[in-house]
């Protein structure tokens, strides 16, 4: 299990069976130039695999208006 | 993925550019862009001064710090539209962010202009995010002016500008396809205005910003949906995953062989500008500015509503 804090809706989102960051990008179906992703404190590239038990922030980049 | 500079693991892969930086690359990678946006468009010198436009989001503030960090002279200018709980967040976000990294700072507000924006909406018969655009650069420009600033510079990123120039050419407006880009020239009255971070995504900005530590989480304008923009820059993010660098090749394809034509289109021969009677700013209305008017009418319709009670 994967826990996702995400920006800016400020929700927190459980995922299960993703092991890279982009297989969760695309469970939450966001492009990985639409998002910057963290995980203690350090930017995760979308190659990156992810472990059970991970904690990541989701930021999507996109400023409206 | 490694750093296609230094080969430590990558923090952030940047598909448009065919590379991968870690985090310390990556911000020699950002300065670059801007340094490449400053030279390439003359946008100014380090003996000019700049007044930097700070909202309180992520790219404005992004843009004060690199601009002070290369050395150039800058001081800040926020603009406290007065709207309630809104207004005093990012305002306070601004001011603790200039007095972090000692950077100057200058507060102007819209209720001792007559102007704040919530009075605007209720007294202004016509959309509020337009009106309050039109106060905004308006005071910006007469501060810079006021200020014997050289340069007004403004955190508007790559996306921003494609979304804006999308915009345009879905209406093919004329007008603003012969003038918009990173830089606008002084012209009678009105001070050069420049978009240092034109180069760079939302992306972009968004990685720099968090790896600089600032404060991205910014509250949207109470009054402004932001729908058709947010929907432009949803396409354009789809065709710039599609095809990474479309967003760019976009613009700067506007820039070389667009804009000319549309300028050329565009004659040159515009209403003549005097200064306002009121505040000495550029208009080519009859004594008062657009600004200056609307100002009036707010007092106005505000002290009629009054006396009907
Ligand atoms: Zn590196
Ligand atoms: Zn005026």
């Amino acid at each position: 299990m994967i826990q996702v804090q995400l920006e800016p809706e400020g929700r927190l989102v459980e995922l299960s069976g993703t092991k890279t960051v982009l297989g969760m990008l695309n469970r939450l179906s966001l492009r990985p130039t639409m998002a910057i992703v963290v995980r203690d404190g350090k930017l995760l590239t979308p190659d990156r695999r992810l472990y059970n038990g991970d904690a990541l922030l989701v930021r999507k980049v996109t400023s409206a208006g | 993925m490694k750093c296609s500079r230094c080969k430590a693991p990558a923090a952030v892969a940047l598909p448009s550019h065919h590379s991968g930086f870690c985090e310390e690359c990556f911000q020699i990678f950002f300065t670059r862009q801007v340094e490449t946006a400053i030279r390439r468009q003359k946008m100014f010198t380090r003996d000019e001064r700049i007044l930097v436009a700070l909202s309180g989001g992520k790219d404005s503030l992004t843009l004060m710090l690199e601009l002070h960090l290369q050395g150039y002279d800058v001081t800040g200018l926020h603009i406290d539209l007065g709207i309630p709980n809104s207004s005093e967040k990012a305002r306070k976000k601004v001011q603790d962010f200039c007095d972090l990294h000692g950077l100057q700072l200058q507060v102007l507000e819209m209720e001792k202009e007559g102007l704040p924006i919530p009075d605007v909406k209720k007294y202004v018969n016509r959309p509020v995010c337009a009106v309050c655009g039109k106060i905004k650069r308006h005071h910006f420009n007469r501060v810079a002016r006021e200020g014997g600033f050289d340069a007004l510079a403004t955190g508007h990123n790559l996306d921003d500008e494609v979304a804006r120039l999308f915009a345009n050419t879905l209406r093919w407006d004329n007008a603003y396809l012969s003038d918009q880009g990173p830089v606008l020239p002084a012209s009678d009255g009105f001070v050069r205005k420049v978009k240092p971070l034109y180069r760079l995504s939302e992306f972009e900005t968004a990685n720099y910003a968090f790896i600089k530590g600032i404060e991205i989480h910014s509250d949207p304008c109470p009054y402004s949906s932001g729908a058709s923009f947010t929907s432009h820059k949803e396409i354009w993010g789809e065709l710039e995953h599609r095809s990474p660098g479309s967003k760019f090749q976009f613009y700067d394809g506007f820039l070389k062989r667009g804009k000319p034509a549309f300028a050329m289109m565009e004659h040159e021969n515009g209403p003549e500008l005097l200064p306002c009677r009121e505040c000495g700013s550029p208009t080519s209305a009859e004594g008062l500015c657009g600004v200056c008017r609307i100002r009036h009418s707010v007092q106005e319709n505000k002290a009629k509503a009054e006396q009907q009670g």
